[in-house]
């Protein structure tokens, strides 16, 4: 996916730097940093099912809590999980489905704010 | 220069050209959105079409019961492990922390080219946007004499959990020991297509403790178990045996309810104690009577990036209603995740930003083989833009080893968290 976006956003800087006004102004409007960031927070939406919205868990409800490590943490975490050097219930399972660049993404939204 | 800074600077750059678009219709907060059904999918739109607007969306929930009664879940309530206090969370915070307007009534008709809705109350309501999440409808003509049955009450569904689920546990409760319970499963798909199965389990957990001599009968109109199969089949013959019968291929047609008699297409009929016989599914009733369902009749067809119905514009339908993409399961988890792709696609449009290319969902679903172990299965599913679609990701996702306690914990976590994502 990402890829895809930075292709995108790679055309589109290319063409806001070199092109006319008019196609500048509109090719910039479609891909927004307000979209980018409601699309980050939508895949970072995938994982509020069991973790809660925002990664904000429900305490003492039974599943690990996730909002107290950091991005780097958590995105060392995942890969593990990714990878299978750790182990899990369905956590490696889904882990697998995820691509690196989603896996960063998510843990740059969900990881702790220092 | 890494990806992710890259990415950064990136957005950056473009938040400040995007200063010179004066093209953005920016209507967000004049738009009119109404949502239709308060389950997994529908409250699960409602709260993130305030959130990923950053609460600037007007959203109108529209659900006919005064709470919500999880489906998963339920099946504990069947077989008397749990209440269904247990399962019940009110609607009153999406309104209180998150401003979303509830109307308790049911929505009627949905006239979708004056785009109207009509509730029960006689009021209409106008919108540019829909969300429609209105679960699914029991084909109860596809089975003679089921209708009446049901009307008697020598036949339940519990279907939908309600009052329902508790009047199944009483006449388990009320059924002598060495009766026979008869659970029929129709033809794929359907609501939840793990929940039988559970459910057998759930039966057989009461059984075993209250009720030795009694049996559960799996009368299954599909080829075989439909999902995690070997460990349930490993369930039923380690915990269960001499309990738990199960019968593939046996299509129920027709109901007597003065008998309590099941009748088939090939094989002989069977007599039972407790009859809870389901039907064939459809798409909920409001989708069907609205003209969405252009899948065989049944089933309302998406777009999936936006979840747009592809019969009319600006209604938007989740959940079990919808025409499934290959693998993709109706289940509650499965609709919170549509709703949140649906809701942001939305947000995006009403801004005039390109709907995200690239969606994402998952599913997880845990069914517990007594009061305290479980098992799982789970995917994710990735959009693939040259076929429309959301595919399941290969070597991804998969089943639990076995039935475990630690699932169990985890099962109850993940439906804390789930009621608190939709509804909190």
């Amino acid at each position: 996916m990402i890829f895809l976006q930075v292709r995108r956003i790679r055309q589109t800087i290319a063409t806001c730097l070199f092109s006319s006004l008019c196609a500048f102004a509109t090719l910039c409007h479609s891909q927004s940093s307000q979209a980018l960031t409601l699309y980050h927070r939508s895949l970072a939406a995938t994982c509020a099912n069991c973790h809660g919205t925002n990664g904000k868990g429900v305490v003492d409800g039974g599943m690990p809590l996730i909002n107290n490590i950091t991005s780097e943490q958590m995105l060392a975490q995942l890969k593990a999980y990714k990878s299978g050097a750790l182990e899990g219930t369905i956590m490696p399972q889904l882990m697998r489905g995820y691509s690196e660049e989603q896996i960063e993404i998510i843990a740059q939204q969900l990881g702790k704010k220092e | 220069m890494n990806r992710r800074h890259f990415i950064g600077q990136g957005a950056a750059a473009l938040g400040l050209l995007s200063g010179f678009s004066t093209q953005a219709r920016a209507n967000i907060p004049k738009a009119e959105i109404l949502v239709i059904g308060g389950g997994y999918g529908g409250a699960t739109a409602a709260k993130y079409l305030r959130l990923f607007s950053n609460n600037t969306a007007k959203v109108t929930l529209i659900e006919p019961n005064a709470a919500f009664i999880s489906c998963p879940l339920s099946n504990l309530v069947v077989g008397g492990s749990r209440t269904l206090a247990d399962i019940t969370i009110p609607y009153s915070n999406l309104s209180k922390l998150h401003g979303i307007n509830i109307i308790q009534d049911s929505a009627i008709k949905i006239d979708a080219h004056r785009k109207l809705v009509e509730l029960g109350n006689g009021k209409t309501l106008s919108y540019d946007k829909l969300v429609l999440s209105p679960g699914i409808s029991m084909l109860t003509n596809s089975i003679e004499g089921l209708a009446q049955a049901n009307r008697q009450g020598a036949t339940l569904q519990a279907w939908k959990a309600g009052p329902e689920t508790v009047a199944l546990y009483q006449q388990l409760k009320a059924m002598r020991d060495g009766g026979t319970f008869i659970l029929s499963i129709p033809e794929a798909p359907f609501r939840c297509p793990s929940a039988p199965y559970e459910r057998a389990c759930q039966v057989a957990n009461y059984f075993k403790q209250h009720k030795p001599k009694s049996t559960v009968l799996i009368l299954d109109a599909n080829q075989d178990v439909l999902t995690k199969a070997a460990l349930f089949k490993k369930v039923w013959a380690e915990q269960y045996a001499g309990i738990i019968k199960y019968l593939p291929q046996y299509n129920v047609i027709a109901v007597d309810a003065k008998t309590k008699t099941v009748k088939f297409e090939i094989q002989d009929q069977i007599q039972g104690d407790v009859l809870n016989i389901l039907p064939a599914m459809s798409a909920g009733e409001i989708a069907v009577k609205t003209g969405l369902a252009n899948s065989n009749g049944r089933w309302v067809n998406v777009n999936f990036l936006n979840f747009e119905s592809t019969a009319q514009k600006d209604i938007h339908v989740l959940g079990d209603s919808i025409q499934v993409a290959n693998a993709m399961p109706k289940s509650g988890h499965m609709a919170n995740q549509q709703a949140k792709v649906a809701a942001a696609a939305i947000v995006a449009e009403l801004n005039d930003w390109e709907i995200n290319p690239s969606p994402v969902l998952t599913n997880a679903c845990y069914s517990f083989v007594n009061a305290t172990d479980v098992i799982h299965v789970d995917s994710v599913h990735q959009y693939i833009t040259a076929e429309k679609t959301f595919k399941p990701v290969h070597g991804s996702g998969g089943v639990s080893p076995g039935p475990s306690a630690l699932e169990g914990i985890y099962a109850w976590g993940w439906a804390h968290n789930i009621w608190a994502d939709s509804l909190g």
